[in-house]
């Protein structure tokens, strides 16, 4: 993206997109991503300490990583940001982007197939295990690719959806995955016999359909002990039971599609194409509604890294992205700026 | 004296007495009286005798003989005495004593009288004596006076300094050197310092005798050189009229060619009683005009006469007492009360007086067009006739330059705009020819004060008296102020280094400044002329319903657009400013009151789109902004409906696609023309209400996939080689 001038600026600023933000391994700094390719690192401690000022809300340092398209996941392990989106999944190392010397590390690329094939990664998830760690990329091309991050290497793709995933999870520690995609359908896979072990079609199930809507599921998230899993997009958002595949708690809000969820300890906190963040309760009773300034959200995230500077951020359609100390209300926001 | 002397001198004396006597003598029978006569020359004799006597007797053999008969006639008396005393009968004794003391008596009567012939005597000798004495004092004091008087002369001649010594002479081995041998002499003269002084004088006059004759000869030369000149000056003199005369006639010709050199030439001698400003401006101009841009024209107006008498004039609005007022109030005594009306108003002349000259620049466009034609190779059309005077002028009290637009639209160019009428409008024409130059507020800050002082307003209320003082007017008269907003108009003049040196200085017309803002300025000026032509154009098209899409850009959209615009009229900003979804652009300050706004509604089918379009003044070179509310089963704005943000982006942040070449003329129509095209793909790629309801918009582009990434962005970028649109992520 070419600025050229202050009125450039603003426009970039009005009509920014943050898809996904990640906190640093250490729990001091979080970066954000945007529709431009861009990625923005705020200092938390900064903001969050109480001689702030506004020049600690804006980005501490900010890089483009993809030129053509927009960053739609940033996954963190302990050393590196990956960032998928249009284009290569790239990784860099935190200590670099800290030192505002970003160096890519490793790109991932999926053979092109034709003109207009190009798929995007729409989600990332890494599996640990003893021996190496596995990079799963839900993309366009309605596939779930697999890279060994040590080597590089690809490894194989799940197939079997007939749209593009938006979102992938892990489950039993890494022993399943599980995708939600665009035509309406969440795959459970059984990832050492590499093949759907379950379909999910919440849009056609009566407890959440919302055909007005759509189909697509966007929202994906399971507790900590993989006993609930909660799926949202076109039909409303709903607590499915992993055992028996069947919705028990619906989670409604009418005309608006929720793109991202939640547990946070016993409350469920969800977010869509409004400027509200929902707090849920798991029996699905709606707790509280959070204005927050982006009019779209695509992405809430808890810092669990760092005690001090445990807030809750969202981000979205907007140039601002929340930070929520306490959660019941936006604290503060950081400013993302264009790469000078 | 002598006794033989003396006994001379008495027989000369008794000689003497003897002739007087004989004259005396030969007179008697005469005078009948000779007895008396003869006594007479006896005493006489007597008297002169005993002159004599006198000088021949010793005077203290007299003294003696005086002192001897007084003694005696002591003892006479006492005799006398004794006798008459002793005797009552000594009568004889008694006669004689007295004989002899007669006689003694007679004696000492003569020795008196002796006395005093002597005494008289000694008188004079001493008198003669102290005569002389006087004489010979005299004779000595002249002596010394002239003693004196010598002395001085001498000393007078000692100091005498010769002229000689003034002479600056040759030195001496110059002397022998150069001297002839006739007047050197070496021979004689080196001994003799004075015939060597001699020699070299004389020498000298030769030499000076020689210089003096060529002096004379060269005053003559000169004269007669000078003479030369004179005469050739009178020829040259006589030349003038008949070169006039040629002058004035080929001024037909000259006119007739369009060469006016005259013209020129006059208008350059008028510029010298231009304020030094407009001056600047002028020369400057002139100088651009010359070298870049023939078609330019520079011209002043205004009274010569009075800016030559205005050279003395000062400034003094505190003067209340000024010259010609009293001469008013002389005149007419009732106006000595003037209302404080009148009064302010006199002293708001005062401060806003207008220097009496002005230049006038006239912008052609058919100009700019053809340079354009000539850098692009466009085919513009010609508009020939239309043309931008700008009148500039200079406030003498505020030391700022206002400018007086006046803007002449060709008749070949048709534009009927309604809702664009003021795009020409000499007030707003040339509004922010510069980012934030309004040309409302004095840039000279100065004047604030200035203004305050004498109880005016601001000098925005006398906008329409003055003209506008835009900024640019004031770098191209070379004045530069400080900067109100520094990070404003940081940005229009970076790279002009003079710029930020002159902030510090003293505002004082300078020609780095104006020729360093020159260039930009007049090119600015013309693609604001170009561009508000053609945007009036565009608008008086618009105002059909007619998007005017360029050739140029027609391949930039599919060649079918279901949407329609359907109305196209002006809003205003209050309008805006109670749409929510305007507010995060009004509050980033892209959109300001100052801008121009219009409405376009833009129809498919039951679906209204309703776009807010924003022109700022420097539309095109700022990009216009459009602000949508889509009325499609509800209302969708980019507040509750992330497409539209989408669209609004495509429209507002991507606009450089929509720019051919260089020329952001057709950036307005393509804008739109992509907002109908998006709109189109917006209705076409929404999710039906329900499955039972008949589709009402048909699906007709060819779409590969409908949505991508986590926004589930719709696919507004049309691939115009493959005609199908896709998303925007391969630019």
């Amino acid at each position: 993206m070419f600025l050229k001038d202050s009125r450039q600026a603003l426009q970039y600023m009005l009509h920014n997109v943050v898809y996904a933000t990640r906190f640093s391994p250490c729990g001091k700094y979080i970066a954000a991503a945007n529709k431009f390719g861009d990625v923005a690192l705020f200092s938390l401690t900064a903001a969050l300490s109480p001689d702030t000022c506004d020049e600690s809300k804006c980005p501490i340092f900010s890089f483009n990583v993809c030129q053509h398209g927009g960053i739609y996941s940033l996954t963190s392990t302990e050393t590196f940001l990956i960032c998928a989106g249009e284009g290569d999944i790239q990784a860099y190392k935190w200590s670099d982007i800290i030192a505002k010397n970003p160096v890519m590390s490793t790109a991932l690329g999926l053979a092109k197939k034709g003109v207009f094939s190009h798929p995007e990664i729409n989600s990332c998830v890494i599996r640990t295990d003893n021996s190496s760690s596995t990079l799963f990329a839900g993309a366009g091309d309605n596939l779930v690719h697999s890279w060994d991050i040590e080597s590089g290497a690809y490894l194989d793709s799940l197939s079997g959806h007939t749209n593009y995933i938006h979102t992938v999870a892990l489950k039993n520690e890494g022993r399943g995955l599980i995708s939600a995609s665009e035509d309406g359908s969440a795959v459970i896979w059984d990832l050492r016999m590499k093949e759907a072990a379950h379909v999910v079609k919440p849009f056609e199930h009566d407890m959440c359909a919302r055909p007005h809507m759509g189909q697509w599921l966007q929202c994906l998230a399971l507790d900590e002990d993989n006993y609930w899993m909660l799926l949202g997009g076109g039909p409303t958002l709903a607590a499915w039971h992993l055992k028996t595949l069947t919705p028990t708690v619906t989670f409604d809000t009418p005309g608006v599609a929720q793109n991202v969820a939640m547990f946070y300890e016993d409350k469920i906190f969800s977010a869509g194409t409004s400027n509200i963040i929902n707090h849920w309760s798991v029996t699905g009773e709606h707790k509280m509604a959070v204005p927050v300034s982006p009019s779209s959200i695509y992405s809430i995230d808890i810092n669990t890294h760092s005690k001090a500077n445990k807030v809750l951020t969202v981000a979205g359609s907007s140039d601002k992205i929340d930070v929520c100390t306490n959660f019941g209300y936006r604290a503060f926001s950081l400013s993302f700026m264009p790469p000078s | 004296m002598s006794k033989e002397d003396a006994a001379d001198g008495k027989k000369k004396r008794l000689l003497k007495a003897e002739v007087v006597s004989n004259v005396l003598g030969i007179s008697e029978p005469k005078k009948h009286k000779p007895d008396a006569s003869l006594v007479k020359a006896q005493e006489i004799r007597n008297i002169a005798s005993e002159e004599e006597e006198a000088m021949e007797r010793d005077p203290q053999l007299d003294l003696n003989l005086f002192q001897a008969s007084c003694n005696f006639l002591k003892s006479a008396i006492r005799d006398v005495k004794n006798l008459k005393a002793n005797k009552t009968d000594a009568t004889s004794e008694i006669n004689s004593i007295r004989t002899d003391a007669t006689i003694h008596f007679i004696h000492m009567k003569k020795l008196n009288r002796l006395a005093h012939f002597r005494c008289r005597k000694v008188r004079e000798n001493t008198n003669e004596a102290k005569h002389k004495i006087d004489q010979c004092h005299l004779q000595l004091q002249n002596l010394l006076y002239e003693a004196m008087h010598l002395e001085k002369e001498i000393t007078k001649c000692m100091e005498f300094k010769s002229k000689d010594e003034e002479i600056e002479l040759v030195p001496v081995e110059e002397f022998y050197l150069n001297a002839p041998e006739n007047i050197s002499n070496p021979g004689t003269t080196s001994g003799d310092a004075h015939l060597q002084m001699l020699a070299r004088l004389e020498w000298e006059l030769e030499q000076r005798k020689q210089l003096s004759t060529k002096l004379t000869e060269t005053k003559k030369s000169k004269e007669q050189i000078s003479k030369e000149i004179q005469a050739k000056q009178d020829y040259l003199e006589t030349l003038q009229p008949k070169l006039t005369a040629i002058l004035q006639a080929t001024r037909p010709v000259q006119d007739y060619l369009s060469m006016p050199y005259d013209a020129i030439k006059e208008e350059q001698q008028t510029a010298q009683h231009l304020p030094v400003p407009l001056y600047v401006l002028y020369m400057q101009t002139s100088a651009y005009k010359d070298a870049c841009d023939k078609c330019l024209k520079v011209s002043i107006t205004g009274d010569v006469d009075a800016s030559k008498s205005l050279s003395t004039w000062t400034f003094e609005p505190d003067d209340e007492s000024d010259s010609d007022q009293e001469d008013q109030e002389k005149q007419d005594t009732k106006r000595r009360r003037k209302t404080s009306e009148a009064r302010s108003q006199e002293k708001k002349n005062r401060v806003l007086k207008k220097h009496p000259l002005s230049v006038i620049l006239e912008i052609c466009t058919e100009a700019f067009f053809l340079k354009v034609r000539c850098q692009h190779i466009l085919t513009l059309s010609p508009t020939d006739g239309t043309e931008l005077q700008l009148t500039f002028c200079y406030l003498i009290a505020l030391n700022i330059i206002t400018v007086n637009v006046k803007f002449t639209l060709s008749e070949k160019v048709v534009a009927n705009s309604v809702t664009g009428g003021d795009l020409i409008s000499s007030d707003s024409i040339l509004d922010e020819l510069y980012p934030g130059d309004h040309g409302n507020d004095s840039p000279n800050l100065a004047n604030h004060f200035e203004l305050k002082k004498h109880g005016l307003q601001d000098l925005s209320t006398y906008i329409p008296l003055i003209g506008r003082p835009y900024l640019w007017c004031q770098w191209m008269g070379g004045l530069q102020f400080l900067k109100k907003d520094m990070n404003n108009i940081e940005e229009t003049v970076a790279g002009d280094e003079s710029a930020g040196i002159a902030k510090l200085s003293a505002v004082r017309a300078r020609h780095s400044i104006s020729a360093a803002n020159m260039q930009k300025t007049i090119l600015l000026l013309g693609e604001r002329i170009d561009a508000r032509i053609s945007l009036l154009q565009q608008l008086s098209s618009l105002e059909r319903s007619i998007i005017p899409v360029s050739a140029d850009s027609v391949k930039m959209f599919p060649a079918k657009i279901n949407a329609q615009l359907s109305v196209w009229r002006r809003s205003t900003f209050e309008d805006l400013q109670s749409l929510p979804q305007a507010e995060k652009f009004i509050k980033a300050g892209l959109v300001s009151s100052s801008d121009m706004i219009f409405l376009a509604i833009i129809d498919r089918g039951s679906a209204k789109m309703t776009a807010y379009v924003v022109l700022t003044a420097d539309c095109p070179q700022v990009a216009p902004i459009i602000i949508v509310d889509i009325m499609w089963q509800f209302q969708r704005t980019a507040l509750n409906d992330v497409y539209v943000m989408e669209m609004e982006e495509e429209v507002n942040l991507h606009f450089h696609e929509l720019i051919i070449g260089k020329s952001r003329k057709q950036l307005l129509p393509n804008q739109l023309q992509r907002l109908l095209m998006c709109f189109d793909v917006y209705l076409e790629t929404d999710t039906p209400a329900s499955s039972l309801v008949p589709v009402e918009i048909p699906k007709e582009k060819v779409i590969p996939r409908t949505s991508r990434g986590p926004a589930r962005s719709k696919p507004y970028k049309y691939v115009p080689e493959l005609g199908i649109f896709t998303h925007r992520c391969y630019n």
